[in-house]
């Protein structure tokens, strides 16, 4: 496929659910592309519109208003049955009356290929997610890992354009999960499908994605690399979805060319990178991820901006422990630490520690 | 943002797309299904008032073939039978369905217990012609002869799978931890079948009764081979009247059973709708 | 209240199982089993049986006797049992045919409005089948709703003759019977899970495979067993063929009524309704076998 032109484009796309009288809104005005091999993820809370923009490329709904294309091609009068895009259904949605390789050779089938055609492509793709052996089963005899590949399986058997997946790893658990996302990754970078990837879990979309598109209520509110998304997030609703993060609320006092000085509370003072389209005297949130702030003891310094704290409560979580730093002015940080080698944790509640973290560090967001 | 809602999606929605699993055509033929199934009963209703003689021709409006009927000897007897028959029948079949739907429905598993179900089911298993031989069979070979006590006998036979089906599917969609708490707060056995299970089960009793009724006030082939001369209940003479030949009493009578399992029915179904929201909330 | 009960479980579910056994017992199975042995009895003409015993019964079903007393093969009553079989086949088609498409629509219905379809689907069920079918004379019959009108607009110039006709006894049983097709499918399309819709049609399957590649096979047990409960009741019936066949296009039904009320050939009604019951089992045991055949092969067993 031609490098410029996207897998898909959304234009102002809009959706409504119900009569026009009182429309349940799911999208407001999407539009974005999504580029040709790419693994492309709609990452936002439940309920906002990610599964409709789904079923919009898949065919499963109409617009309200907007455009959907598919590589250039006005896809609005297509059948989902006429649209080079496979679905991955968020409860796979295997049909129970047929084996696994039933299930994979269905789209096959519905294609008109040959026979022989769809007995290497079932076996090549069962192999693919190492299902072959379990060829014959019915799906309701299958864990919902096993399911969720079969799903897979079936499709990628017709070698769509674009492979759509639902939140398909919701249904595992933990460790399961972790592990197909690997593999979810490798089979993308192998077959070279466009996927969109649908999820409400930031760790799956940051450790999956070539982009990621942040939707909340029916709108995207930022596009880009994982990277970005997490080092740049360009509102506070970002911020707060991906990772954990300290919101200091304030107010700017003075600008200079690489930092921006804020008021926060009735004293404390802290310093930001600037990043540009901001006057004093703005009400901003300046945003500060835990893991870059450094908890050491009271008498060494570390960071360029350092002040004494005290422990005001520990969160325990084996690999390492998320501290509430009392760092007086009325303002509680969020900070990590690992363990010691021994095991034991470096600081204990009521313990004054040193609190550094460097102002490049700090963002400055609108309230 | 500006949100259009009036405005036609960028001019391709010329041919509309309906929803995956959605056909043309199928409301029409839906509708066309209703007529012919509501049709009979429309036609025989509006010839119930036709003021002439014969049913097919049309001689202007008239309740004549109400009063008529009404003052029909013969009827009022087939009314009182119909209505005796199927109120013995409705006690005894609800009787004997709900314990046994207790013991099916609260048992728990053992022997016999897909059997019990198959005999209590059996009646309708059976095309209705083959139990109204062998029953009058087998009052003829013990030499049975109790006039409408034989037509109540058979009546409470068929009516028990009809009773006992909306009791049993009751028993099985309540919660048995209602009478576990119950048992678990100092409750008898038979305290917590009066006070929970008993009150519980109601609708589902009500609900089996009802169609018991219904069953056994619309039986006729049964009834015209068990019962004897004394014993015509309203469908049996309705047949013989059909027999004679057309008059609009046939309609008029008709109607007003027609309109009496009506009214049953939607009472039933206003009992278990309300009894099934009951359940959700 | 609880004392005089039976103290172990077993004796209380047998006392509470008793009075249905006993009643479903004595007045059914005891019955059919004595209506087995007067199918092998000599008629009394006078009605009843004499104490003899005979296999005149079958052989009627396919034999008579001519002038010179000899047996011969007589199609008669061979006719009129295919003839039920036919017919009845005809009406469950009819059914599925005229049905599947309306319990598929309700099943698309919200769920507040699905409830009073089906309401309006088993009203007329409830409602006496005598009036209803006695209903279809006043319509088919000479000068009757279907015929007034044409006649009078000049489109037809003489009678349709449509009663009397397997045609209006076909009309008749589909009638009778069409309830107890829609619910059963309806009561599985509404187990259907509607995303598997649209994964088939997501993997290229046109509306038409759709439907016939997983609608269908998905609510094959309810197909089946609204074919059932329509064709049984059929093959057995009664009131259609007497009303709308006019007493001469004969039924399984109608002909053991006959042997009873008129004929007074006892033994002869009950070899027809072994056979009319036989029939019912070895059609019920080909769908129990088929629907455990199915669990296995699904894998819910
Ligand atoms: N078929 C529907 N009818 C009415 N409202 C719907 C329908 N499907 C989704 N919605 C609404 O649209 C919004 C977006 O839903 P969805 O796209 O499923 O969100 P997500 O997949 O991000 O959780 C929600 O508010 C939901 O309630
Ligand atoms: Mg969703």
């Amino acid at each position: 496929m031609n490098e410029s032109i996207p897998a898909i484009t959304a234009n102002n796309v809009v959706k409504h659910y119900g009569g026009s009288a009182s429309p349940v809104v799911a999208l407001k005005n999407i539009s974005l592309e999504i580029r040709d091999n790419e693994f492309f993820t709609l990452l936002g809370p439940s309920g906002c519109g990610k599964t409709t923009l789904l079923r919009l490329i898949a065919g499963f709904e109409q617009v309200t208003d907007g455009k959907i294309m598919l590589f250039d091609d006005e896809i609005a009068n297509l059948e989902p049955s006429q649209r080079p895009v496979n679905t991955v259904f968020q409860h796979y949605a295997l049909f129970p009356h047929m084996t696994v390789a039933q299930n994979v050779a269905f789209g096959l089938e519905r294609l008109k290929k040959p026979r022989s055609e769809i007995e290497t492509t079932v076996n090549e793709v069962l192999t693919l997610v190492k299902m072959k052996h379990l060829a014959d089963r019915s799906p309701n005899q299958l864990s919902g890992g096993q399911q969720q590949r079969v799903a897979l399986a079936r499709a990628l058997a017709p070698s769509p354009k674009v492979l759509l997946l639902d939140e398909p790893l919701s249904a595992l658990d933990l460790k399961l999960r972790q592990a197909m996302r690997e593999e979810l990754k490798q089979l993308q970078r192998e077959t070279g499908i466009t996927f969109v990837f649908v999820t409400h879990d930031q760790e799956e979309a940051l450790s999956m994605s070539d982009r990621i598109a942040v939707m909340s209520e029916g709108e995207v509110q930022q596009i880009g690399r994982p990277t970005d998304i997490y080092e740049h997030p360009v509102n506070r609703f970002v911020a707060d979805f991906i990772g954990d993060t300290n919101f200091l609320d304030g107010e700017i006092m003075s600008i200079d060319d690489d930092l921006v000085t804020c008021r926060v509370g009735t004293q404390s003072m802290f310093e930001a990178e600037n990043s540009g389209g901001h006057k004093v005297g703005d009400q901003v949130s300046l945003f500060l991820r835990p893991e870059k702030i450094t908890l050491s003891p009271q008498s060494e310094t570390i960071g360029t901006d350092t002040r004494p704290g005290k422990v005001a409560n520990i969160i325990y979580l084996g690999n390492q422990a998320a501290y509430t730093v009392d760092i007086g002015g009325g303002i509680e940080l969020i900070a990590q630490a690992r363990p010691r080698e021994d095991g034991n944790l470096p600081f204990a509640i009521g313990d004054s520690l040193a609190v550094g973290f460097s102002a490049r560090a700090l963002r400055v967001l609108a309230q | 943002m500006t949100v259009h809602i009036n405005k036609p999606a960028t001019g391709n929605k010329a041919k509309r797309i309906l929803p995956v699993g959605h056909y043309r055509g199928l409301g029409a033929w839906t509708v066309f299904f209703f007529i012919f199934l509501y049709l009979p009963i429309v036609v025989l209703i509006f010839y119930s008032f036709n003021a002439n003689r014969m049913v097919m021709n049309w001689g202007g409006f008239g309740i004549d073939w109400y009063i008529k009927a009404f003052q029909n000897d013969d009827i009022q007897k087939a009314v009182w039978n119909s209505l005796i028959v199927a109120t013995v029948a409705t006690v005894f079949a609800t009787a004997i369905a709900t314990i046994g739907a207790l013991v099916l429905a609260r048992g728990g598993n053992f022997r016999g217990k897909t059997v019990s179900l198959g005999l209590i089911t059996l009646p309708l298993m059976v095309p209705e012609i083959v139990t109204a031989v062998a029953v009058l069979i087998f009052f003829s070979a013990i030499g049975m002869n109790w006039g409408l006590g034989n037509v109540i006998i058979a009546h409470i036979t068929f009516c028990i799978p009809f009773a006992f089906m909306p009791i049993r599917a009751r028993l099985e969609g309540m919660d048995t931890s209602l009478e576990q708490a119950a048992r678990d707060l100092y409750a008898s056995e038979w305290e917590t079948f009066r006070f929970v299970t008993a009150p519980l089960l109601m609708p589902g009793i009500v609900a089996g009764s009802m169609l018991s009724f219904v069953i056994s006030m619309d039986d006729f082939i049964i009834t015209l081979m068990v019962g004897g001369a004394g014993s015509t209940t309203l469908p049996v003479y309705i047949y013989s009247m059909i027999r004679r030949g057309l008059t609009p009493e046939i309609n008029a009578v008709s109607t007003v059973l027609l309109f009496f399992s009506v009214a049953i029915v939607t009472a039933y179904w206003i009992v278990s709708n309300k009894s099934q929201t009951k359940t959700v909330h | 209240m609880s004392n005089w009960l039976p103290r172990s479980a077993a004796g209380r579910r047998w006392l509470g199982l008793a009075p249905s056994y006993f009643v479903i017992g004595i007045f059914m199975l005891v019955p059919m089993v004595i209506m087995g042995v007067f199918s092998f009895l000599e008629p009394n003409p006078y009605g009843g049986v004499k104490p003899i015993g005979s296999l005149d019964a079958y052989v009627k079903l396919f034999f008579e006797y001519d002038l010179e007393d000899n047996l011969v093969f007589n199609p008669g009553y061979i006719n009129i049992i295919f003839r039920s079989f036919q017919l009845s086949l005809g009406a469950t088609l009819l059914c599925l045919i005229f049905g599947f498409p309306v319990a598929y629509f309700i099943t698309l219905q919200p769920a507040n409005r699905r409830n009073f379809y089906i309401y309006l689907v088993t009203i007329p069920f409830w409602t006496n089948l005598l009036i209803r079918t006695f209903a279809w004379i006043i319509i088919l019959g000479r000068g009757g709703v279907i015929e007034t009108p044409l006649l009078a607009m000049g489109i037809i110039e003489d009678s349709l003759r449509m009663m009397y006709t397997d045609g209006a006894i076909a009309i008749g049983l589909t009638y009778s019977y069409l309830p107890l097709m829609v619910l059963p499918i309806y009561a599985s399309l509404e187990k259907l899970d509607f995303r598997l819709l649209e994964a088939a049609s997501d993997l290229y399957a046109n509306r038409f495979e759709v439907m016939t590649k997983v609608v269908i096979p998905l609510c094959k047990p309810g197909i089946i067993a609204g074919c059932l409960l329509v064709f049984i009741p059929c093959l057995g019936a009664f009131i259609a063929p007497n009303l709308l066949g006019g007493g001469k296009k004969l039924m399984l039904g109608s002909l053991v009524q006959f042997q009873f009320a008129s004929a007074r050939n006892w033994p002869f009604g009950a070899a027809l309704s072994m056979l009319l019951l036989s029939a019912v089992v070895i059609t019920l045991i080909f769908y129990a076998r088929a629907a455990k055949k199915r669990a296995v092969l699904e894998g819910s067993a």
